[in-house]
């Protein structure tokens, strides 16, 4: 206990310097969230109060009991999987086209055209993607036509919606995990790969043994980046489908909005409460996951 | 001294800077509604009737997209900043009530109004929620059928009188080209789907409009979809969105927005139309007036109507800041001055004795209600459980629409089993 004082007193300027952040940090970062967990301990219509009624675990009983909620999180896990792996898989195909020395022209061309669209408002990209699935006028299905396939049933139908809403979401944000994979590939150290091409290693084989394990770090970002932006998939529910087709874009952060819409404070922190704490998992989880594949 | 003397007169000035608006607040009384531009001139031009006999007051009406309207009325009462009033269907005043427990029981104030012979008994009712008078009705929400008068003359139809006349004539609004460029692009019904919810209006219409009584439970609690005449009426609904293909294919993602861009973007020949929506169809910027309302077409026979799909009020939070004042302004809403306001700027009142000559032709037809009326049978003021019930009847609606099956009938069955079911559990509870 001394010693970690002593310590401390040794570093004071450091932490004299740190204090304000520290402030700002948990004023601004960690009691809004204490606050919203304080919630979902209180019965909703005292919620907001200067004394809220504390209704122990029942908000979070009402919510697991709720069929909705629970199909709501499987779908919201599923999503997550499939947007986590499409994302990552496309961003790095694109990082490693444009990193090719083989692309000697229009690289920038490629990176900005990948990239604009993260910069892109979201709801203003989410606005024109739902034109563009539209099944009355919308080009996916006049190409569709145009080329003999069978229409596509993009937002309207339930066997599709999922795959029309991860297309509008790759687009928003594959760009920026490509932008992270081409960092990485920058600061890669080349002579590695000269050394395996004079070994006699194939493409694959340096891709394989080479690249791949000095990408761990964009990885590890990207990873964790992205498992926590899709479980927390939101404003493309509200712009595209409000949760439909018969709720199969329902997803966690969106019924807790719903429920916040009708004042049931309680059970809406909950569902948020519940998501924070899969997302910390899974987050944690990822990182973990990465980390000791690195040790291996 | 003279330091004193200023830092003195400073902080007089400050008093009487900070004193003086909450002198002129006691006196202002806002009230919070989702009717826009509209209700917010209803207000203002009710608020200067209102303040002929009391001077210095002022009302101040702020109108929210109805999302909104409930998230800050419901946090508003809950932490003690309410506005005065608020505004808005009863069904909505109900949620708030349920969720804050804190709207006055106005059947006192409702005594001491006078000339109140024009609300029915069915108002009377619509307006209690767990034996509290939670609003004072103020408008009538009617409901009509709308079609679009170009489009009959160019497919060489008349205005549908039965159920069958409306498919053929949704028919031939989607495939005789009713707009005339030449393309495929056009619907003959213009319906929303998005959310549970979006069901309400149409189904409504498809109900009373055809002579039932009730959407989904009548008053002794027993369910009524599955009994024959309302079944069929029922499954003709479901139709209508999935194999009849009347409807744009995306209807499943559409809510008022994208409907309302579909009637206004000339992409559908039949619609619901409110009372609420005729003055701005009648304007150049709308509809231009190119559509005719009537009364939902008969069903096998039955008698049809217009419908009355709900009723408007005015609540006032026990917290209101200046609640006797408040108070006062709810029972002026139902003076005759208020309501011929509503009736010329929203189109609804609950007066009948209102001069309607001034209205254009399709507002008259809601005002003079000449046609059958049917009432909306309000049945939350009967089941307190009913709105859950309601939630999971259209949320199962709508997983049909999603996934039509080959047969409705069975579907049908089921659903009603699960209802039962469901208000038995609820009722219980």
């Amino acid at each position: 206990m001394i010693a970690a004082v002593d310590l401390a007193w040794r570093n004071r300027i450091f932490y004299a310097f740190v204090a304000p952040f520290a402030a700002l940090t948990i004023v601004f970062g960690v009691w809004p969230i204490a606050l919203s967990v304080q919630v979902s301990f209180t019965a909703s219509a005292s919620a907001l109060g200067t004394t809220p009624t504390y209704v122990g675990f029942a908000n979070y009983a009402t919510v697991l009991a709720d069929p909705l909620f629970v199909a709501s999180m499987a779908r919201t896990l599923l999503y997550t999987g499939l947007a986590v792996v499409a994302n990552l898989a496309f961003a790095f195909l694109a990082a490693a086209l444009i990193d090719s020395p083989r692309l000697r022209r229009g690289t920038m061309f490629f990176r900005l055209a990948l990239f604009l669209p993260v910069v892109t408002p979201d709801v203003a990209g989410y606005v024109v993607w739902r034109w563009l699935f539209d099944r009355s006028f919308g080009v996916v299905n006049a190409a569709a036509d145009l080329l003999g396939l069978p229409p596509f049933g993009g937002i309207a139908s339930v066997d599709t919606v999922l795959a029309a809403v991860l297309i509008a979401e790759l687009w928003h944000h594959a760009g920026f995990y490509m932008t992270i994979f081409l960092a990485n590939l920058a600061m890669r150290d080349r002579a590695l790969e000269e050394a395996a091409a004079i070994d006699g290693a194939n493409t694959w084989q340096i891709w394989r043994r080479v690249i791949l394990p000095q990408l761990r770090p964009a990885i590890a970002v990207n990873l964790v980046y992205a498992t926590i932006q899709f479980l927390k998939t939101f404003t493309v529910v509200v712009v595209m489908t409000k949760g439909g087709p018969a709720d199969r874009t329902n997803f966690v952060s969106y019924y807790a909005y719903q429920l916040f819409d009708q004042g049931r404070y309680g059970e809406a922190t909950a569902m948020a409460t519940l998501l924070f704490a899969v997302v910390i998992a899974l987050s944690l989880g990822a990182l973990r996951f990465v980390e000791r594949s690195e040790v291996r | 001294m003279r330091i004193a003397r200023i830092l003195g007169a400073a902080g007089l000035a400050a008093f009487v800077a900070a004193a003086a608006p909450v002198s002129v607040q006691a006196q202002q009384l806002t009230i919070w509604h989702d009717l826009g531009d509209n209700g917010v001139a209803w207000f203002e031009r009710a608020g200067a009737e209102f303040a002929k006999t009391r001077p210095g007051v002022s009302v101040r009406s702020i109108s929210y997209p109805t999302d909104q309207w409930f998230g800050r009325v419901i946090s508003a009462l809950n932490t003690n900043t309410a506005p005065d009033l608020i505004f808005n269907n009863y069904e909505r005043v109900i949620r708030i009530q349920t969720q804050t427990n804190k709207i006055l029981d106005l059947r006192a104030t409702l005594n001491e109004i006078a000339d109140k012979g024009f609300l029915g008994e069915d108002d009377l009712r619509v307006a209690t929620f767990n034996n509290r008078m939670i609003i004072l009705p103020a408008q009538r929400v009617q409901m009509a059928f709308g079609m679009r008068a170009s489009w009959l003359a160019k497919v060489g139809e008349q205005f549908p009188q039965t159920w069958d006349d409306v498919r053929r004539v949704a028919g031939k609004f989607r495939d005789a080209d009713p707009d005339g460029n030449g393309r495929p692009d056009t619907f003959g019904m213009a319906l929303q789907a998005a959310r549970p919810r979006d069901l309400i209006h149409m189904l409504d219409l498809f109900v009373f409009g055809s002579g039932l009584r009730h959407t989904l439970i009548d008053p002794q609690g027993q369910i009524t979809i599955d009994r024959p005449e309302h079944a069929e009426v029922l499954e003709e609904f479901l139709k209508t969105y999935t194999e009849y293909r009347f409807v744009a294919p995306d209807t499943i993602n559409h809510s008022f927005n994208e409907m309302y861009q579909v009637i206004l973007g000339n992409r559908a020949g039949m619609f619901r139309v409110g009372d609420w929506n005729v003055r701005g169809w009648d304007g150049a910027n709308a509809l231009a007036g190119d559509f005719v309302s009537g009364p939902w077409p008969s069903f096998r026979g039955r008698p049809n109507s217009v419908v009355i799909g709900g009723m408007r009020g005015v609540a006032v939070p026990e917290n209101s800041p200046n609640r006797a004042l408040a108070l006062e302004f709810a029972k002026f809403l139902l003076g005759k001055e208020a309501q011929q306001a509503s009736l010329e700027l929203l189109g609804a009142a609950v007066r009948k004795d209102l001069n309607v000559s001034a209205l254009s032709p399709r507002q008259q037809y809601f005002a003079r209600a000449e046609h059958r009326l049917a009432a909306y049978d309000f049945p939350e003021s009967v089941h307190t459980f009913y709105p859950e019930l309601e939630a999971a009847f259209h949320r199962k609606l709508l997983s049909g629409i999603a996934n039509p099956p080959r047969d409705w009938k069975p579907f049908i069955a089921e659903t009603a089993r699960e209802m039962r079911e469901l208000a038995a559990r609820l009722g219980r509870n």
